[in-house]
């Protein structure tokens, strides 16, 4: 097994950003199912 | 069931089977029957894991859901991802650089035997118990389609998943999940194609979801907080960040999953890419549930969708009281029916005071509607009182085997199946890996060598295999089975998390305090759960904050010496 402590991940350039992108993607999922909710009810 | 849907089911099961079994050959080492050699790259972890957590029961009763209560279950996800930040930063790389087997054997060595027994218990006791759920599922399918009793299904499902299993292992078990969620998001996407087309031609897909909107279907978000509404942005977040965290970062069905990756990246890449993926999937599959509705709203649904229920009534003495039901249920679908046309003209005239009183009107119909159903369940507990009078779990299933064509029924139904072996196959492997690498091997024989220890894995995954399917075979009286799975997970999930937290966090907090700080938060969680004094999503916090504070007084208390250990780099 390969513990390598500088593999990074794809398109971004460290793994904070991959955080901060999962925190982004779970803000806009939140705002797209509430428009969702608000303009189909 | 057309020859042609017998055919598809019969070669998907029997070729997944034969492929699990050909991936097992030449499985002799612990490391390779346990962690799969930890030599899986990201994409295989991230569906392993996905397939791990989505059973037969998010197919069958996610779409259940939505159909009579609409998509607010979609925010239980919502502390998923938060959840996979966190494993990310801790639980993986350490899991990883000691090179454990169970997250439970880290426990010995951050506190002692009996904290790492205690955990291990806990999770048996909820895993064997789960399990025995995950196989009811698809053996529901079964009964319905032979018309005949569940028990029998049951005992079948859980017969051929064993096989499956004994032989299988975490290598195959993952390489199978792999190709199990390739077809199910096939299957899945055709089914929510074929739902639309079979709409009215006046219909498309987004009238469809207007008019199952206008009757409180796509209730998505719900941001009024609540201690007891379990489906709210609130809960979802905080109790379903608890829950996840715990079901993710100390449940050994999904840590022997992520701990295949060849690397700690690897397996910190499959976690945040199950982050980025899970919420979506689960929306796309309630809204399939949100489109069968609209369907019924223009083809009458039956008036109960457990068929094997119904047809007990139909026998019963009671007949000519189901007859005036059904009379009921008939006359009010064609008035139903009538008003939901003329909100169908109103949406597309677009006007709004027509849409408003349309909406008033179908929303007063389904309220009906729910006053005939309950009629007919008190009826059904009148002939038996051991009737099952929830049928949310074959509302998508009744669908599948009514109105699609041929073919696509017997690959739906296979998927149903994949689903369930993926997940059971994990739920046994993890039992079987916990109670050999924390009991038999840490108590009972310390000395074998890796072939008798693989052999000690095969028969404890038969043992519990036998386990889980007694308990399936009492499972029929619970309600809406995904709901089931994630109330027992939320009465003994936060409990442990909050002893890995304690182990994470709190370095100075030794062993004797965190143990009974654990008995104590497991008691106040019962008699908070078993009351029913909040929603069972609280309950995680509930227990992991209560050990943690329960710890950290008791610590003060004993004053007793932490072992501090050291993760390598």
């Amino acid at each position: 097994m390969n513990n390598s402590k500088n593999e990074l991940p794809p398109f971004v350039k460290s793994w904070k950003q991959f955080y901060y992108l999962l925190l982004f993607w779970l803000v806009l999922l939140i705002a797209l199912f509430y428009a969702f909710t608000k303009y189909f009810q | 069931m057309s020859n042609l849907d017998w055919a598809v089911l019969l070669v998907t099961l029997l070729g997944i089977v034969g492929y699990g079994v050909y991936k097992s050959r030449g499985t002799r080492s612990m490391d390779a029957y346990l962690l799969g050699g930890q030599s899986m790259p990201w994409y295989t972890v991230c569906l392993s894991v996905m397939a791990t957590q989505a059973s037969a029961i998010t197919f069958l009763s996610a779409p259940g859901l939505a159909y009579s209560s609409g998509m607010s279950f979609v925010q239980f996800y919502f502390g998923l991802p938060l959840a996979m930040i966190v494993l990310c930063i801790t639980f993986v790389p350490i899991f990883h650089r000691l090179k454990v087997y169970t997250a439970y054997e880290f426990l010995e060595q951050r506190f002692d035997f009996k904290t790492r027994a205690l955990t291990a218990f806990l999770f048996l006791i909820q895993r064997g118990l789960s399990t025995g759920i995950t196989i009811y599922a698809p053996a529901i399918i079964l009964s319905t389609i032979l018309n005949i009793n569940v028990t029998y299904t049951t005992l079948f499902m859980g017969g051929l998943v064993i096989f499956y299993t004994v032989f299988g292992g975490t290598k195959a078990v993952s390489y199978t999940q792999l190709l199990q969620m390739t077809i199910i998001f096939c299957g899945l996407f055709a089914a929510g194609v074929m739902v639309v087309h079979l709409l009215p031609e006046s219909v498309g897909f987004g009238k469809a979801i207007d008019i199952a909107g206008k009757m409180g279907r796509t209730n998505a978000i719900d941001f009024d907080f609540s201690w007891t509404n379990p489906y709210n942005v609130w809960s979802g977040i905080i109790g379903g960040f608890f829950l996840q965290l715990s079901y993710f970062g100390t449940d050994q069905s999904q840590v022997g999953r992520y701990l295949t990756g060849s690397s700690v990246g690897q397996s910190r890449l499959g976690l945040l890419m199950n982050g980025l993926v899970k919420i979506p999937m689960q929306f796309l599959i309630l809204l399939i549930g949100v489109l069968v509705f609209t369907f019924y709203q223009y083809n009458k649904a039956p008036l109960f969708f457990n068929s094997y229920e119904l047809h007990k009534l139909e026998r019963s003495e009671h007949r000519a009281e189901l007859a005036n039901i059904q009379l009921k249920h008939d006359r009010l679908f064609e008035k139903k029916k009538q008003e939901v046309e003329k909100l169908d003209a109103a949406l597309s005239a677009n006007n709004q005071a027509l849409i408003n009183q349309q909406r008033t009107l179908v929303k007063q119909y389904d309220e009906e509607g729910k006053t005939i159903r309950e009629e007919l369940k008190a009826l059904m507990i009148k002939n038996d009182a051991d009737a099952a009078t929830n049928d949310n779990n074959y509302i998508f299933l009744s669908f599948v085997t009514e109105y699609l064509p041929k073919g696509l029924i017997g690959l739906l139904i296979a998927i149903i199946f994949l689903a369930s072996m993926g997940s059971t196959a994990s739920a046994l492997n993890s039992l079987a890996s916990t109670t050999v690498v924390d009991i038999y091997k840490r108590l009972i024989n310390k000395s074998a060598n890796d072939g008798q220890y693989v052999n000690a894995s095969r028969w404890a995954t038969i043992l519990w295999g036998v386990v889980c399917i007694i308990m399936a075979l009492f499972t029929s009286k619970i309600g809406n089975l995904i709901e089931a799975v994630n109330i027992l997970g939320s009465f003994i999930y936060g409990t442990i998390l909050g002893v890995f937290l304690v182990a994470f966090y709190l370095k100075n907090v030794g062993s004797k305090a965190v143990f009974y700080a654990a008995i104590l938060s497991e008691a106040v969680v019962c008699v908070l759960g078993f009351n029913e004094v909040v929603a069972y999503l609280w309950l995680n916090v509930i227990g992991c904050l209560g050990v943690v504070i329960f710890a950290y007084l008791f610590q003060n208390l004993i004053k007793e010496k932490a072992v501090e250990i050291e993760v390598p780099v």
